[in-house]
């Protein structure tokens, strides 16, 4: 009996054993991305590359709406050396705070000598993004940038010329909404939450007008007079109606929103909003929106923020190596092609934005790889999130009406010197 | 807690001490009585003895998740002393006290309200109780984004309810004042149910032959009401007064759901502050000061309700 007993267990435990062995063929990836990174494309993407490695089963979990509801469920999930995820969207501000951190596992041993060949095909910028001290933390997914949304209709009707500066965009602006007279149509928005996209709110006008927060050292070179150009322009923008009175809480996704409902003349948004304009079923404003570069204090000294997002391979990661098998392929010119097809998201590689299928989708695209060039970095620093809040706190309280310009300055000015310093 | 000790009451009598004239069977039964002791002590230790020593230690540190470099040195009262010259540490803690002196007694107030109409020989008794319970049930944070929406400048059915009556529409969450009072009537609405549900298991332990006695004598509705119900119902009221005190010392995310904190930081809680500190900056070292901080003004003021009922000669109502 007991003999019997001991044999049936050791079948049992090699039939469990050879059935695992089994599943361990099966590697299964789980990636993280955003609600705002279209994960709908994302699957599909993902869906035919598992299609083409039946070895591969890839689960994509979706988070938070904004950047950094997604990087506060990332930090719980890193700080805890979590293995369940394997690959991460992350925001093209954050690759220099998971080299500090070690959270990303750096991906030159795997790229090997193709590193250099890899790395030469993307945009210098994300080149440059996704490399901290010499070693590459991500590969990008989609570029992207703040663009000037207006509504073409509305303008023609009017006659008014797409601005190039921010005094051309008030007198717009403000005849549009005169001429309209629709007590629901606002005339401009840019984020102005508590949320990361705020951050670019701040900065444009501040780099237009050819200030800067940091150095090229890392240090804070806020000059005064430079340093309070972006206040004074929301400021008198929201003064003369054209910012709605809740600008305050504005969160990005809301810019389109209410541009996609025709509640908007001008939207200061990214790319991703051109997709959803022309394709979404709701959208009021098919065929209606155009797509220009953003306006500065003087048309020829316009700037604008980067943005983009990035795959990174988790450090905690138990499939590394098939991880980074699955990035690349999403970081390839195909997928960066099927993603501004799908969802208007601007490509990493420059021969995409002549592709002609591309341009057929997103006309606009001829005239913002230029933009993609010259696009600027937020401070690049391990501790970006504090700078990040610093900005857009204080931005955030004047867009309220609950600091002054002064008050704000003050505050990021010290608050900010002893982060950078 | 009351759980624990009433098991340990039968296995751990008060005479069984180390005695050595212990016979085997009562050695026996207190081995026993600690086997069955040992896991509940073990979880408690785990999640609560455990964490709390970690949270002092690391408040004593240097350690942020943002610079690994840095190491994890032992700073001392580092970390205390960046709080007590932290601006925004007492403008948080500020917010924390206004919202704990508005929505405690708020709660109280609507809660006793609600309890005192559920209290009543209504024929058909469970839409007021579902009505109690709701809220309770619902978690934080979905109240919050309601309310968000409720209060949302466009959208928001509060605006939508002042332009019908000819008001000009209000920027509610994006003003501090405004912003604040919204909050509020978010979280009384949220927690007078807890409060209620509290007081009407207190309502229904006074004997209904002290309010005949009270009729005969001839005192009205509202004598009774003073004299007979808020007495009688004092230790309901501190216990959902200790409660209520100590979630709101903790207010967290209706305001995180509702405002982020915002507009800038005028409706930040401590408890959101110390959020942003470990969560968003990784900085566990101050961040555990700050909950260490926290922690010791909610331990102050419920020992004050604690000592305020035993001196309470609640056995007068019995």
């Amino acid at each position: 009996m007991k003999a019997r007993l001991i044999a049936a267990s050791v079948a049992s435990l090699v039939l469990v054993g050879t059935s695992s062995l089994a599943l361990a063929q099966q590697t299964t990836l789980r990636i993280f991305t955003g609600g705002q990174q279209r994960p709908d494309v994302m699957r599909q993407i993902v869906d035919e590359y598992m299609k083409a490695n039946p070895n591969v089963k890839v689960e994509v979990e979706v988070g938070g709406a904004t950047s950094e509801q997604q990087q506060q469920y990332l930090n719980t999930v890193l700080a805890s050396r979590d293995s369940s995820l394997d690959v991460v969207l992350i925001d093209v501000i954050r690759p220099a705070q998971w080299a500090a951190a070690k959270w990303a596992e750096p991906l030159d041993s795997y790229l090997g000598a193709d590193k250099e060949k890899v790395m030469s095909q993307y945009l210098p910028a994300y080149r440059e993004a996704n490399t901290v001290n010499g070693s590459v933390i991500s590969l990008p997914y989609f570029a992207d940038a703040q663009f000037l949304y207006y509504r073409k209709d509305l303008l023609a009707k009017h006659n008014v010329q797409p601005p190039k500066t921010w005094d051309e965009v008030k007198t717009a602006a403000q005849a549009v909404m005169k001429g309209e007279g629709n007590a629901n149509l606002r005339g401009f928005e840019t984020a102005g939450a508590p949320i990361e996209g705020t951050v670019c709110t701040y900065t444009v006008p501040l780099w237009g007008a050819g200030g800067t927060v940091t150095d090229t050292n890392g240090k804070l070179a806020l000059s005064a007079d430079l340093a309070k150009k972006p206040f004074e322009l929301w400021g008198s923008m929201k003064q003369a109606g054209i910012l709605p009175p809740n600008i305050a809480e504005i969160p990005t996704d809301r810019i389109r929103q209410n541009f996609q409902a025709g509640n908007l003349v001008f939207g200061m948004t990214w790319g991703y909003v051109w997709n959803r304009t022309q394709q979404d079923t709701d959208s009021l404003v098919k065929d209606k929106v155009g797509v220009v570069p953003l306006p500065g204090f003087t048309a020829d000294k316009a700037a604008t923020c980067i943005g983009g997002w990035q795959l990174a391979v988790t450090a905690f990661s138990k499939n590394k190596a098939e991880a980074v098998k699955l990035v690349r392929y999403l970081s390839s010119p195909e997928v960066s092609k099927r993603q501004a097809i799908l969802a208007s998201h601007l490509p990493v590689f420059p021969d995409v934005y002549k592709d002609p299928e591309v341009l057929k989708a997103n006309p606009w695209f001829a005239e913002a790889l230029p933009v993609v060039q010259t696009a600027r970095s937020r401070p690049v620093t391990p501790r970006y999130n504090e700078v990040s809040e610093v900005v857009r706190t204080n931005m955030n309280a004047f867009l309220a009406g609950t600091k002054t310009e002064e008050s704000a300055l003050t505050e990021m000015r010290n608050r900010l010197g002893t982060i950078l310093r | 807690m009351s759980t624990i000790e009433s098991t340990l009451a039968p296995v751990a009598p008060p005479k069984a001490r180390a005695k050595p004239g212990l016979s085997p069977i009562d050695r026996d039964e207190r081995r026993l009585g600690f086997a069955l002791l040992a896991p509940a002590f073990l979880l408690l230790f785990g999640v609560v003895v455990y964490p709390i020593v970690d949270l002092v230690v690391t408040s004593f540190q240097l350690n942020n998740l943002a610079q690994p470099w840095m190491g994890t040195p032992f700073v001392g009262l580092e970390n205390y002393g960046r709080a007590m010259s932290d601006d925004r540490f007492w403008e948080a803690t500020f917010h924390t006290g206004l919202y704990v002196l508005v929505t405690v007694p708020g709660a109280v107030v609507v809660g006793l309200g609600l309890a005192l109409l559920a209290n009543q020989p209504f024929r058909v008794k469970w839409p007021v109780r579902l009505g109690l319970l709701l809220p309770w049930a619902l978690p934080l944070v979905f109240a919050g984004l309601i309310f968000r929406w409720f209060f949302e400048y466009t959208q928001g059915l509060v605006n939508n309810a002042l332009l019908m009556v000819g008001l000009p529409a209000q920027a509610w969450l994006t003003d501090p004042t405004l912003a604040f009072i919204a909050i509020c009537i978010a979280i009384v609405w949220k927690t007078s149910s807890f409060v209620a549900l509290v007081l009407l298991a207190g309502l229904q332990t006074i004997p209904r032959s002290l309010y005949e006695a009270a009729e005969i004598d001839g005192a009205g509705k509202l004598a009774q009401f003073w004299e007979i119900t808020l007495p009688m119902l004092r230790p309901a009221i501190v216990v959902a007064l200790i409660f209520r005190t100590i979630t709101a010392i903790q207010t967290f995310d209706i305001p995180f759901a509702m405002t982020n904190g915002g507009p800038g930081n005028s409706t930040e809680t401590l408890a959101m502050y110390i959020h942003k500190t470990t969560i968003d900056f990784l900085d566990l070292g101050y961040g555990s000061a700050l909950a260490v901080l926290m922690f010791i003004v909610s331990a102050i003021l419920t020992a004050g309700y604690l000592r305020y009922t035993r001196r309470d000669p609640s056995a007068r109502g019995h």
